[in-house]
């Protein structure tokens, strides 16, 4: 048995569709995920404890749980129970944005708690706010330091919206299933796939090296 | 200048400050001297609440800054700190450190703020590093810089917290001659240390301390030639 590369050929329109599902999906919810993430993490580690409990909540659920359980619940329960119908790109970017939320609150919890407190005292001494002192001082030393577990979150994101293949969201995964079944054939479109997403993650992790160099101080 | 009344501070089971009364004039520099876990740190941080305080006022220019109504980041522009370990902001050059405090709080221009922050480095005789970052200077290089970042709020009091402490020993003369400089000029300072010769040198008066009680103050001379008490005694005899 031979390669068929011609079914590949075949199948290409409908993976390039799938792959920019898939690098839509991914930079929707990496958006959205990184928004909901930092002010989940930004509740963690407020000091009083009743408020932050609803955020500590939240992570402990969504990073207790799998993912796929998560995708099933949202694309069959939670949306239809608000809009009574379901659409598996929304469920998709919902589960995928919700899920990375909870990755990336600790990221940020961490981040954040690493800054050394003289920082937060230099700043306030100077009659700065803490909300001032948030934004020009302690975030932006922080966040240099969550680029290489942010990178982390967003390759492990970009490669778990394939599992969204189970509620038949049109990413590349679910095509590269569609030609597996019509032919037979297993290497053929899950090598397709797999080369189609080592090249999004290494164009990911180029661009996250290109941001932390940038960032650098001497 | 700066009254504390019955001033007290614990940390949880700890009882760090007992009860400390001090007053400062305008215009004159107190030296805060004690063994380590004296309390002399958390006495001054306290003057400007980085630490919350337990019990008793601190009032500043009259106005009691203890009260709940009282909005301590305004307090805190009128009075500057230097710290122990510089706490200047790594991802900021020297100038951006001096400029983000009066452009935020203060709100002068960008332009006001950069030509106040030139004038201030040249002062500390570090003009030619303006655009450079922290991570790049010496210690007291840095402590200069800091010293000129909390002048940049043009406050009326400092406080230095064991500004010397971190510093390679050939360096803390550059740190000490910008303090006296500062002292010269009629500046209000508060200064927690542990180099006796400043101490003497500039210092209107001495405040010992001890396990959380000012346990005598006086004028230089009296403490080091004449000290009354038998702790500032044992406590002088170790360190000079």
């Amino acid at each position: 048995m031979s390669f068929r590369w011609d079914i590949i050929f075949e199948y290409a329109p409908f993976l390039l569709k799938g792959t920019l599902l898939t690098i839509g999906l991914s930079v929707s919810s990496i958006l959205i995920g990184t928004f909901l993430g930092l002010l989940i993490g930004l509740g963690k580690i407020m000091k009083n404890k009743v408020l932050a409990f609803p955020f500590y909540s939240y992570v402990t659920v969504f990073r207790g749980t799998p993912l796929l359980v998560q995708i099933f619940l949202i694309h069959f329960g939670i949306v239809p129970f608000f809009t009574g119908e379901t659409n598996a790109v929304t469920a998709g970017v919902i589960a995928l944005s919700l899920n990375a939320a909870a990755y990336i609150a600790e990221i940020f919890r961490a981040g954040i708690q690493s800054i050394d407190k003289g920082q937060m005292e230099g700043a306030r001494s100077l009659g700065m706010t803490h909300i001032q002192t948030m934004i020009h001082v302690v975030l932006p030393q922080a966040f240099k330091r969550m680029i290489p577990p942010l990178g982390n979150e967003f390759i492990v994101l970009l490669k778990d919206s394939s599992l969204l293949c189970v509620i038949a969201a049109p990413e590349l995964m679910y095509w590269g299933k569609a030609m597996g079944s019509q032919y037979f054939k297993v290497w053929e479109p899950y090598l397709a796939c797999a080369f189609i997403y080592l090249f999004l993650t290494l164009i990911l992790s180029f661009v996250l090296n290109r941001l932390e160099r940038r960032l650098k101080t001497e | 200048m700066i009254k504390v009344e019955n001033l007290k501070k614990s940390f949880g089971e700890n009882d760090v400050l007992k009860n400390i009364n001090a007053i400062v004039s305008p215009r004159e520099v107190v030296v805060v001297i004690g063994p380590s876990g004296s309390g002399k740190s958390t006495f001054l941080r306290c003057i400007n609440q980085l630490e919350t305080i337990t019990g008793g006022h601190i009032f500043i220019e009259g106005l009691d800054t203890t009260d709940k109504k009282v909005n301590i980041n305004k307090v805190r522009t009128e009075v500057g700190m230097v710290f122990q370990h510089f706490n200047l902001f790594p991802h900021k050059t020297v100038l951006e450190n001096i400029m983000l405090a009066p452009i935020k709080v203060r709100r002068i221009s960008k332009e006001q703020a950069s030509q106040r922050g030139m004038e201030l480095l040249k002062k500390v005789g570090l003009a030619e590093k303006a655009n450079a970052y922290p991570d790049s200077l010496s210690g007291g290089q840095k402590q200069r810089v800091a010293i000129a970042r909390a002048l940049a709020m043009e406050p009326k009091i400092m406080l230095f917290d064991e500004p010397t402490s971190a510093l390679d020993p050939e360096m803390v003369g550059e740190v000490l001659e910008v303090m006296k400089q500062l002292a010269k000029e009629g500046m209000t300072m508060v200064v927690v240390t542990h180099e006796m010769g400043f101490a003497k040198e500039v210092g209107d008066r001495v405040i010992f301390m001890d396990e959380g009680y000012i346990i005598e103050e006086n004028i230089p001379s009296e403490i080091f030639n004449n000290p009354q008490q038998e702790r500032t005694k044992a406590f002088l005899s170790k360190v000079l």
